[in-house]
């Protein structure tokens, strides 16, 4: 029984722990309400929404960790599947493409961390206005009209081919990023200091921690993830409107949120994550087939996200006040 | 050497002006080798602006600093931590949500290589940083827990702890008991002691002339600026330190460099 309760406590000082019990309790509840939620279909659809959105929600996690926030991921999203795109109808071989897309969103990842550490303006200012300039710049260039191609290529297929039936490869890409992420974080010396960078600048710089590289690192990761989730939806799609990835940075910021990291930084998972981005994707699919009208995602949601927020504060806070 | 114990550390006629304000006007400032120096004085007396410079936090306007014999400069706090001086600070530089291990090695993890890898090695590092704790006296439940949920005087243990295990030769503590309770406190003073046991040099400021007089060997009493005096702790009485601060009488003592 003592064995019992020590487990438990251990348990539940875990960051990921709030959002295993709601996971836990919603698949259940999905799966008893919703008809075929418990399908190999319904749940593979699942997988690849949540891929997608889980692979920009791990880049942002990391990034939260270390202090700082990163509201252009949606634009970042849709500029990387733009460049991905254009260049494919120009018949530009996908892989000069790809580098393209990712480089494109490395260099946005650059201005955002350089101008966070530099001016001192809040990273929530900073890439709102980063979210505007590049959202505003891919519909000047593309004059509002989407970008479709018919073409195929391996490298479409690597990026999010369908295998197994309904099951995609962005799942494998999803896990990889998860797991290395998750391995440099927890692992290694980058990963302490990602967590000091966010818990205790002014510690962490006494100490000698790089803070500001780290950031800006962070900012980078951030936005290569946002845009190779961009290269992956237009992978899915074989197309993109310049509309594409608009709102995505709150539902990303609300998974990671769901997941455990705290918005004040230094704490956080990654595993808390994959688990915040599978829940917002079952949430999607199992109120649909619940029979709720697909309004009431954005509702739920967003109780979903406070009632988390709410429990991980308390489970911080249960040892962090004495 | 007037005392037959060398010095460590000595600062001769270190000035530093910050606009208009002059912090520190020619002030000379020793510590011997295994000795705990008391660095009183009242708010704004220029102690902070001393050990600043010290430890490279800031560069003297004029003056020479010498360690271990030898002229120094230092451009950063690094510099400083490199040859072996380590500052426990007010805010102890621990993260509260890290746990005890992950705070003891910031910035200095141990990694080994696991194929092209170089991965953390925690199960090393948990054994090192219990068993440093333990040597000073500190004995942590686990080395997991988060730093947040030790007591003051558990946070400035694992601060001192993981300054003597990383070999410092100077120890400074700032205001080491300022937020502790009485037992605490007294427990951070034994730590002192340890440490100095141990062959370090230590720098002990504080506004609290009991909590240091019962553990440094001489102190160094420092007003607007100036050096007021320098006593053996046998030359003074802890109400005498006081008085001093109080008046601000100037007083002149002797130090313990040789010729320079």
């Amino acid at each position: 029984m003592s064995f019992l309760k020590a487990f438990t406590k251990k348990l539940s000082s875990r960051p990921e722990f709030g959002v295993f019990v709601a996971f836990a309790i919603l698949f259940v509840g999905f799966s008893l309400t919703a008809t075929n939620f418990l399908t190999f279909e319904s749940i593979a659809g699942i997988v690849t929404v949540a891929a997608e959105l889980g692979i920009v929600t791990a880049g942002i996690t990391f990034l939260m960790i270390a202090g700082e926030f990163d509201l252009s991921v949606g634009s970042v999203l849709g500029v990387s599947g733009m460049i991905f795109a254009i260049t494919a109808t120009a018949g530009l071989p996908h892989i000069v493409g790809l580098l393209l897309a990712l480089g494109a969103a490395a260099v946005i990842g650059l201005i955002n961390g350089v101008m966070v550490v530099h001016t001192e303006v809040p990273s929530f200012i900073i890439t709102l206005g980063s979210q505007m300039l590049w959202r505003g710049v891919i519909l000047a260039v593309t004059r509002g009209f989407p970008v479709r191609y018919w073409g195929d290529s391996a490298l479409l297929f690597a990026l999010n081919g369908r295998f197994a039936g309904q099951l995609r490869v962005s799942a494998f890409w999803f896990l990889t990023v998860v797991f290395l992420l998750a391995f440099v974080l927890t692992r290694t010396r980058y990963g302490n200091w990602v967590f000091a960078t966010g818990g205790g600048p002014q510690a962490a710089k006494t100490l000698g921690i790089p803070i500001n590289r780290v950031k800006i690192v962070n900012f980078i990761l951030s936005a290569i993830l946002a845009g190779l989730a961009g290269c992956i939806q237009f992978a899915r799609f074989r197309s993109i409107d310049p509309t594409r990835g608009q709102g995505l940075e709150l539902e990303a910021i609300a998974a990671a949120v769901i997941g455990g990291t705290l918005m004040t930084g230094g704490y956080g998972s990654l595993i808390g994550a994959l688990l915040g981005a599978l829940l917002v994707g079952m949430v999607r699919s199992g109120l649909i087939m619940a029979g709720a009208p697909s309004y009431w995602y954005q509702a739920f949601i967003g109780i979903v996200l406070i009632v988390a927020s709410v429990v991980n504060i308390r489970l911080t806070r249960r040892w962090t006040s004495r | 050497m007037s005392q037959g114990k060398e010095c460590l550390v000595e600062m001769i006629g270190i000035s530093k002006k910050f606009g208009t304000v002059q912090a520190l006007k020619d002030v000379d400032f020793d510590v011997r080798r295994q000795e705990v120096m008391g660095l009183v004085g009242d708010n704004g007396a220029g102690k902070s602006t001393l050990i600043k410079i010290l430890t490279g936090v800031y560069q003297p306007d004029s003056g020479k600093i010498y360690f271990e014999g030898r002229e120094v400069h230092f451009n950063s706090p690094k510099d400083a931590r490199d040859l072996g001086i380590e500052t426990v600070y007010q805010d102890l530089a621990l993260i509260p949500l890290m746990s005890i291990t992950r705070n003891f090695f910031l910035g200095r993890e141990l990694v080994q290589k696991v194929g092209p890898l170089r991965v953390m090695n925690h199960r090393k590092m948990d054994e090192i940083a219990i068993q440093a704790l333990r040597a000073i006296g500190v004995h942590v439940r686990s080395p997991d827990e988060p730093v947040a949920i030790l007591s003051g005087g558990e946070r400035q243990s694992v601060a001192i702890g993981r300054a003597v295990h990383f070999g410092a030769k100077l120890l400074i503590l700032d205001e080491p008991t300022a937020s502790l309770s009485i037992k605490e406190s007294q427990k951070v003073l034994d730590y002192v002691l340890e440490a100095k046991e141990r062959g370090l040099s230590i720098i002990f400021i504080t506004h609290n002339i009991y909590h240091v007089y019962s553990v440094a060997d001489r102190f160094t009493i420092l007003e607007h600026g100036r050096k007021l005096a320098e006593f053996a702790k046998s030359d003074v009485s802890a109400e005498e330190i006081i008085e001093i601060i109080r008046s601000g009488r100037r007083v002149v003592g002797e130090d313990c460099g040789g010729e320079r």
